[in-house]
C-alpha cells in the first residue's frame, strides 16, 4: 500500500525552548512532508521527541529512561548516542535519517499494538475454553457443533429489539438545524473577538455531567444511574449503551438549561446492581456515543467547548460513525478535512465557505467523544491555511453529492 | 461519455447486493447462483460474476455501481472491474468469524486501487452482532496506517448506504459542496 492516506504519528517535543520547538515542528510538516505532527498534549503523542544537547533536557532524558515508558523515544544530539533503549537521530539532522526513525518508530508502535491484540485474543480464548466443556475437558482439534457466527446471534438475541440504536442518523441541512436550535447566535468569522467569544463551558450544563458520569462508570467499568432531577439516565459501559426514556425534543429542552449550583446537588451516580429492564423497555437503549454527540449538538448552539483554544489547530482521531450520529450541517466535510490534516476553526469556515457556526458545533460533539485533539500552537507556522486542491472530477462529484443528498 | 463507477467488495454475505440494490435507480442486475460450496453456510443464493446497479445522475450521466463477486476464486474480474473506478466501498461483516481478516484481506488485495482513489469500510449486521465495535476497526485500520470512513451500516437503508458513499466522495476532495 502506499503511503497516500496514512495518517502522521503523533510527536511531543519534549525540553525544548520556543524557537527550536517551533523550528522541529516546521522541519516535520515540510522537509519530513507531514510525517509526524506535534502535539501539545502528550498523552496525545505516540512518540517523544527530545534533544539531549540542551541542559534542560538531561534531567528529562534520564528520567523518560528510567521510566521505560512503551513509547517509542528519539533522541537528537550533536554527539552520537545510543544505549538500545531510544532511537537516534545525529545533528545537524538529515531529513532521510528523520524519516528513518519515524518509521522505525511507526513499526514499534503497530509491533506492540498487535501484542497487546494477542493478549485480548488469548484471554477471549481462555474464556471460550473455559465454557467449552464443564467437565474441564477441552479437545485442541475438536470443531464447534455450530459455527462461531451463530454462536455469537445466539448470544445477541436482544440486539435487534434495540431499534432505537440501529436507527440510521438524522441527517439535517442547514435551515432543518437552525430551525430545530430555535436560532443560532451568528458569528462573524472576521471578528476575533466575537469568535472568542462563542464558547461555552459544558460543565455548566447537562452535558458536562453525562461526559463525566460517562467517565467514572467506564473507569469502574461499572453499571451506574445518573440522577439529575430530570430523566434517569442508565449507562452500560461494557456495551457502550444507555437507557434513557427521552425523545430528541425532550433532550434538547434539558440541554440547553444552564445547571446552577442548587440544581447541581440534584446530581447524583448510584451504582445498580439488580437487572433493571424488561424486554419492553429495549427500544430506549442508544449508543453511549449517539447520546453525548446529539446532547453536545443541542448544547453548543453553534458554540465551541472550554477549554480549547479555537485559535490553535484541530485534528481528528476518527471518522465519527455518521450513519449511527446527528449529521450536522457540513459535518462529513468538516471530517474529511480534518482528517487531512490539524486546521483552525477559522480556516475550515473559510476553506468550507461556511459559517463557523457549524464548525463550532461539529468541535463541540466531536471532542465529547475525545475524537478531537490540539495541535501544538502552530498557526503561524502554515501547517492549516493551504488552499484545498480540487479532485479532477469534481463536477461529476458534485453531481453524485446532489443525488445521494436528494434521496 | 465516460464511464463512471464505484465498486462494492467484501465477503459473501457482506451485503453487497443489498447495497447497490438500496441505492441504485434501476433494478440492479444480478447474477446469483444457488450456492452449493461452503458459501451456503452463510446464504442460500450467492454472486457468482458481479453486480450492476445505477445512479443517474443529471445532464443524463450516470454513475454505475459493481458489486465484486465475494467469492476468492473470482478475484482476477476485480482488476478489471476498479479500472477507471472513483472509488471504493467495503462492506464487512460482523458476524463473520474473523471480519479483522476479512478486512486485510480486501484491503490489501484493492491496495492499488486504494491507493490511487479512496476506500470508505461499512460493518454490516451489527444489530446482529455488536462485536467487534466501530472503535475496535478503527484501532486494526490504525495498525496498518490508515484512517477511512468507518461506519456501522444497515444496507438495505438508503441513508446508511448514502451516507458512506457521501464519506467516499468528500475524502476524495473535501471542499465539494452540494
Amino acid at each position: 500500500m502506499s503511503n497516500k492516506g496514512k495518517t502522521a504519528l503523533k510527536v511531543a517535543l519534549l525540553g525544548m525552548d520556543e524557537r527550536t520547538y517551533k523550528t522541529l515542528a516546521q522541519y516535520l510538516l515540510g522537509p519530513c512532508k507531514n510525517a509526524a505532527i506535534t502535539v501539545s498534549d502528550d498523552n496525545d503523542a505516540e512518540v517523544n521527541i527530545i534533544d539531549a544537547d540542551l541542559p534542560r533536557s538531561r534531567v528529562l532524558l534520564e528520567k523518560l529512561l528510567h521510566e521505560k515508558s512503551a513509547r517509542p523515544l528519539i533522541v537528537l544530539s550533536l554527539k552520537p548516542m545510543g544505549n538500545g533503549s531510544f532511537l537516534f537521530v545525529q545533528k545537524p539532522i538529515q531529513t532521510d535519517a528523520m524519516l528513518a526513525v519515524l518509521a522505525q518508530a511507526r513499526e514499534h508502535i503497530q509491533n506492540a499494538d498487535k501484542d497487546d491484540n494477542q493478549t485480548v485474543l488469548v484471554a477471549s480464548l481462555t474464556e471460550v475454553d473455559q465454557n467449552a466443556d464443564a467437565s474441564g475437558k477441552v479437545e485442541s482439534d475438536a470443531k464447534p457443533s455450530v459455527p462461531a457466527p451463530l454462536k455469537r446471534h445466539t448470544a445477541d438475541l436482544n440486539e435487534r429489539n434495540k431499534t432505537s440504536k440501529h436507527r440510521a442518523a438524522m441527517h439535517m441541512d442547514e435551515k432543518g438545524f437552525t430551525a430545530l436550535m430555535g436560532g443560532m447566535k451568528s458569528v462573524d468569522i472576521g471578528d476575533s473577538r466575537q469568535v472568542k467569544d462563542a464558547r461555552y463551558n459544558p460543565r455548566d450544563y447537562f452535558q458536562g455531567y453525562l461526559q463525566s458520569a460517562f467517565k467514572v462508570s467506564r473507569a469502574r467499568a461499572q453499571v451506574l444511574q445518573l440522577n439529575s432531577g430530570w430523566k434517569p439516565v442508565l449507562i452500560f459501559p461494557h456495551s457502550n449503551e444507555v437507557w434513557l426514556d427521552a425523545d430528541d425534543r425532550q433532550l434538547r429542552a434539558f440541554a440547553s438549561i444552564i445547571i446552577n449550583k442548587n440544581d447541581n446537588q440534584k446530581m447524583s451516580l448510584t451504582e445498580i446492581k439488580s437487572k433493571p429492564l424488561d424486554g419492553e423497555a429495549l427500544d430506549k437503549f442508544q449508543t453511549m456515543d449517539a447520546l453525548l454527540w446529539k446532547l453536545a449538538c443541542w448544547t453548543s448552539k453553534g458554540r465551541y467547548p472550554e477549554p480549547f483554544d479555537i485559535e490553535r489547530p484541530f485534528y481528528l482521531k476518527h471518522w465519527p460513525n455518521f450513519t449511527r450520529l446527528l449529521v450536522t450541517p457540513h459535518a462529513l466535510r468538516i471530517a474529511a478535512l480534518l482528517i487531512e490534516k490539524p486546521r483552525t476553526a477559522t480556516n475550515i469556515a473559510r476553506t468550507l465557505h461556511i459559517k463557523p457556526e457549524y464548525v463550532f458545533v461539529f468541535i463541540s460533539a466531536a471532542a465529547a467523544l475525545g475524537l478531537l485533539g490540539q495541535a501544538a500552537r502552530n498557526a503561524d507556522i502554515e501547517v492549516a491555511p493551504q488552499a484545498l486542491k480540487p479532485d479532477k472530477k469534481q463536477g461529476l462529484l458534485r453531481r453524485i453529492i446532489n443525488k445521494l443528498r436528494l434521496n | 461519455m465516460s464511464q463512471y463507477k464505484i465498486i462494492f467488495t467484501g465477503p459473501v454475505g457482506a451485503g453487497k447486493t443489498t447495497a447497490i440494490h438500496t441505492i441504485s435507480d434501476s433494478a440492479p442486475i444480478k447474477t446469483d447462483a444457488a450456492a452449493s460450496d461452503m458459501t451456503k453456510t452463510r446464504k442460500s443464493a450467492t454472486t457468482v460474476a458481479m453486480d450492476y446497479g445505477v445512479m443517474n445522475l443529471t445532464d443524463g450521466e450516470k454513475l454505475h455501481l459493481y458489486g465484486t463477486p465475494g467469492q476468492e476464486r473470482f478475484d482476477f474480474m476485480w482488476d478489471i472491474l476498479t479500472s477507471g473506478g472513483i472509488g471504493l466501498i467495503l462492506l464487512l461483516d460482523n458476524t463473520r468469524a474473523d471480519p479483522f481478516l476479512d478486512m486485510k484481506f480486501f484491503l490489501d488485495a484493492f491496495a492499488d486501487f486504494i491507493a490511487e482513489t479512496h476506500v470508505a469500510i461499512g460493518v454490516t449486521q451489527m444489530d446482529v452482532s455488536n462485536r467487534p465495535m466501530i472503535g475496535d476497526y478503527q484501532q486494526r485500520l490504525k495498525e496498518l496506517g490508515i484512517n477511512p470512513p468507518v461506519f456501522a451500516v444497515d444496507a438495505r437503508v438508503k441513508n446508511d448506504v448514502s451516507l458512506l458513499i457521501q464519506a467516499l466522495l468528500y475524502s476524495l476532495d473535501p471542499g465539494l459542496e452540494a
